[in-house]
C-alpha cells in the first residue's frame, strides 16, 4: 500500500513540475486575420510569451530610454492617436530639441519590410536604435541603456524572468521592445467588419461609395488589406526649403530616389495628423486637396501621380467618409498596449 | 525501501551510462584549436595609442581607436579543403589587449596552407536584426539611422586636417551595392608552430592613398568608404 502512495507521489510530482514548465513558456499567438497576407517579419527566430511582451511594455512606456530620463518611446507615439505624435509637425525629443520629420504611426508592424520614413532601417529589432540614439529624439546610445538597466533592481528581475539570467545585453533589450511592437496590430475597424461581413460593419451608401473611390484612385499605393506599401514614392510635395528632405535619396544615394518617401499606413487615419514626412498638412482635407490639384512635377514624381486624379466635392467627402471606417477602437483603447500600472 | 531505491538506480543509471558515452565521443571528434595572434603595428613600429607617427605621405598623425570585424574564418588545406569555423565573429580592439588573441576552436589543422576571413561584418548579418555576443548592436559598432555595422573604425587627430581639434574620423560601412565595404582576406602560411598563427597589421597603409588635407570624415555609407576599405586588406600579412 505504501508502495503505491510513493509511487503516486512521486508521479504527482513529476506532472507538477512539468505544469510549470508549460505555464511558464506560454506562448503568445500572433493573431491576424487569415486572409492578410504572411507578415515578412520573421518569427521563427523570436520567442513570444507574456513575459516578454510585459517587458518590452515597460521599455516603451519607460524614459529611461532618454538620456535625462524624460521621454519614453511613448512620448512620441501615443496610443490614443494610433502611436503616433499629434499636434507637431515635426516630433521633439529631450530639452524640447526639435527633430526634422513627423513621426510615424506604430501598428501592424510586423508587415513592413523597411522603417522610417526614408527606410534607413531594414529590419524591426533594429529599430529602435535610431530614436535612442537620435541627438534630436533620446540622444543616448544602446551601450548607455543597457548600462542604465543593468543598474536597476526591477529591471534585472523582469529580464531575469525572461532569460533567467538578470545580465541584460544590448541584444535582449531590442528583442524585448520588439516582442511589444510587434503585437500592435489594427484589423478590427469598421472597414475590417464590412470586409469580414461581422456585425458592426454595415456600411452606408456613402461609405461604399467612398471605398469605390478610394480603390480607383488611392489604393494603387495605399494597398488594402494594409493600407500601406513597402515601396517609396515621390507624392508630389514640393521641397520644404527649411529642410530640404531628399528622403530615400540620403539612404541609397541614388538619385532616382530624389524626394521619395514610405508609403505611409492609413489605418486609424482619422486621429494620427499632421499627415506627410514633415507634417505638413493638419487635416486629411488638405491631403486630397494636395492630391487634387497641388502636385508639383518632377523627374522622380510617382507615375500613380501623373495624371491628375480629378473628384466632385461630393467624391472628396464621400471619400473622406470612408477613411474614418479605417478607425479602429479596439486597438486604440485596448488596455494591453496602454501604460503599464504594475 | 531499499528495494524502491535500487529500482530507480536502475533506471537512472542507463541514462548516467549513455550520457558519458556521448560526451566521451563528442570530445575525441573535437580537434585542435588554432591561436591568431595580432601584432598591430605603424611601419616597423608597435602602434601606441596618442603617439605621433609620420606617415608616408609626410603627414604627423595620433591614432585614439581602432576597432574593427574580424569574421567568416576559413581553413584551407593543401588540397583545397575549405572548413569553415561557425561563429566566428570578433571584434578587435587594437587597444584593448583581449581582443588581440583570436582561439579558433575545432580546426583540423592537417595540411593547414591558407587561412581565410572577412574585414568586416557579412552581409547577411547586417540585415538579421539584433545579434548577440561581439555582433551586439551595443558595442558602438552599428549605426541607427541606416542599419548596418560600422566594419572598421579608425579615429585620431593631425595637423594637416583643418578640422576642430584636428580630428579625424573614418569610420567604413555599409553592405548595399554598389557600395559594400566587407572585404575578403586569404593569407597563405607557411607552417603553423604550437598552434599559434601571427599576423602582423601595418596601419600605417590604411594612410597611404589618403590626403588628410582633403579626407578627413567618413562616416556614412557610399563611394568614399568602399573606397577606403579596398586598402583594409594590404594591412595583414603573416609573420612566419
Amino acid at each position: 500500500m505504501t508502495k503505491i502512495i510513493k509511487h503516486s507521489v512521486f508521479l504527482a510530482s513529476i506532472f507538477f513540475c512539468c505544469g510549470f514548465v508549460i505555464i511558464k513558456n506560454k506562448e503568445l499567438l500572433f493573431d491576424y486575420p487569415e486572409y492578410w497576407p504572411k507578415p515578412y517579419y520573421d518569427f521563427s527566430k523570436l520567442s513570444m510569451t507574456e513575459e516578454e511582451f510585459q517587458l518590452g511594455r515597460q521599455l516603451f512606456y519607460d524614459p529611461i530610454l532618454s538620456k535625462d530620463n524624460t521621454i519614453s518611446c511613448a512620448s512620441c507615439h501615443l496610443q490614443a492617436t494610433g502611436f503616433t505624435h499629434v499636434d507637431h509637425d515635426l516630433s521633439h525629443g529631450i530639452e524640447g530639441r526639435i527633430g526634422t520629420r513627423n513621426s510615424l504611426s506604430i501598428m501592424n508592424l510586423a508587415w513592413n519590410s523597411s522603417f522610417m520614413w526614408d527606410g534607413g532601417v531594414n529590419h524591426l529589432e533594429v529599430q529602435a536604435l535610431a530614436p535612442i540614439s537620435s541627438v534630436n529624439e533620446m540622444d543616448s546610445s544602446l551601450e548607455h541603456v543597457v548600462e542604465k538597466l543593468n543598474a536597476s533592481k526591477k529591471y534585472n528581475l523582469l529580464f531575469y524572468k525572461v532569460h533567467n539570467d538578470s545580465l541584460i545585453t544590448g541584444q535582449k533589450t531590442l528583442l524585448a521592445l520588439t516582442q511589444f511592437l510587434v503585437m500592435l496590430n489594427s484589423y478590427n475597424s469598421k472597414y475590417d467588419k464590412y470586409i469580414r461581413k461581422e456585425v458592426g460593419g454595415e456600411f452606408t451608401e456613402q461609405e461604399k461609395n467612398g471605398l469605390n473611390i478610394f480603390r480607383n484612385n488611392c489604393a494603387s499605393c495605399h494597398k488594402e488589406p494594409l493600407f500601406n506599401s513597402n515601396d517609396f514614392k515621390n507624392n508630389g510635395l514640393a521641397v520644404d526649403t527649411t529642410l530640404n528632405d531628399y528622403g530615400r535619396m540620403t539612404i541609397t544615394k541614388s538619385a532616382n530616389d530624389s524626394l521619395k518617401f514610405k508609403v505611409p499606413t492609413l489605418r486609424n487615419i482619422q486621429f494620427t495628423q499632421p499627415y506627410m514626412h514633415d507634417g505638413r498638412f493638419e487635416t486629411i482635407q488638405e491631403v486630397i486637396t494636395h492630391y487634387t490639384s497641388k502636385i508639383t512635377h518632377s523627374t522622380t514624381l510617382a507615375k500613380e501621380l501623373e495624371n491628375p486624379i480629378v473628384l466632385t466635392h461630393k467624391e472628396k467627402v464621400d471619400l473622406l467618409v470612408f477613411l474614418r471606417t479605417l478607425t479602429d477602437n479596439e486597438f486604440l483603447f485596448n488596455k494591453r498596449f496602454s501604460y503599464p500600472k504594475d | 525501501m531499499l528495494r524502491f531505491k535500487l529500482k530507480y538506480l536502475f533506471t537512472i543509471l542507463p541514462l548516467i551510462l549513455t550520457q558519458v558515452i556521448f560526451t566521451k565521443s563528442y570530445s575525441q571528434e573535437s580537434k585542435e584549436e588554432l591561436n591568431i595572434v595580432l601584432v598591430p603595428k605603424f611601419g616597423e613600429k608597435h602602434i601606441l595609442k596618442d603617439t605621433w607617427y609620420i606617415t608616408e605621405t609626410k603627414d604627423s598623425i595620433q591614432v585614439s581607436k581602432i576597432k574593427f570585424y574580424l569574421t567568416g574564418f576559413k581553413i584551407a588545406s593543401k588540397q583545397g579543403k575549405r572548413q569553415s569555423i561557425n561563429n566566428s565573429n570578433h571584434l578587435i580592439d587594437v587597444f584593448d589587449k583581449s581582443t588581440l588573441n583570436i582561439v579558433l576552436s575545432n580546426v583540423d589543422m592537417s595540411n593547414c596552407n591558407e587561412v581565410l576571413f572577412n574585414i568586416g561584418v557579412e552581409e547577411k548579418r547586417n540585415t538579421s536584426g539584433a545579434l548577440s555576443g561581439d555582433l551586439d548592436p551595443s558595442k558602438g559598432m552599428y549605426w541607427s539611422w541606416q542599419s548596418g555595422y560600422i566594419n572598421f573604425k579608425v579615429e585620431g587627430k593631425s595637423p594637416s586636417c583643418e578640422t576642430r581639434k584636428n580630428k579625424f574620423q573614418f569610420h567604413i560601412g555599409g553592405y548595399q551595392k554598389p557600395f559594400t565595404t566587407t572585404r575578403p582576406v586569404a593569407l597563405r602560411v607557411k607552417s603553423i608552430k604550437d598552434n599559434t598563427l601571427t599576423i602582423i597589421l601595418d596601419f600605417s597603409k590604411i594612410f597611404k592613398s589618403i590626403n588628410l588635407n582633403s579626407t578627413n570624415q567618413v562616416i556614412i555609407p557610399g563611394k568614399e568608404a568602399s573606397d577606403l576599405a579596398e586598402t583594409l586588406p594590404t594591412l595583414f600579412s603573416v609573420d612566419d
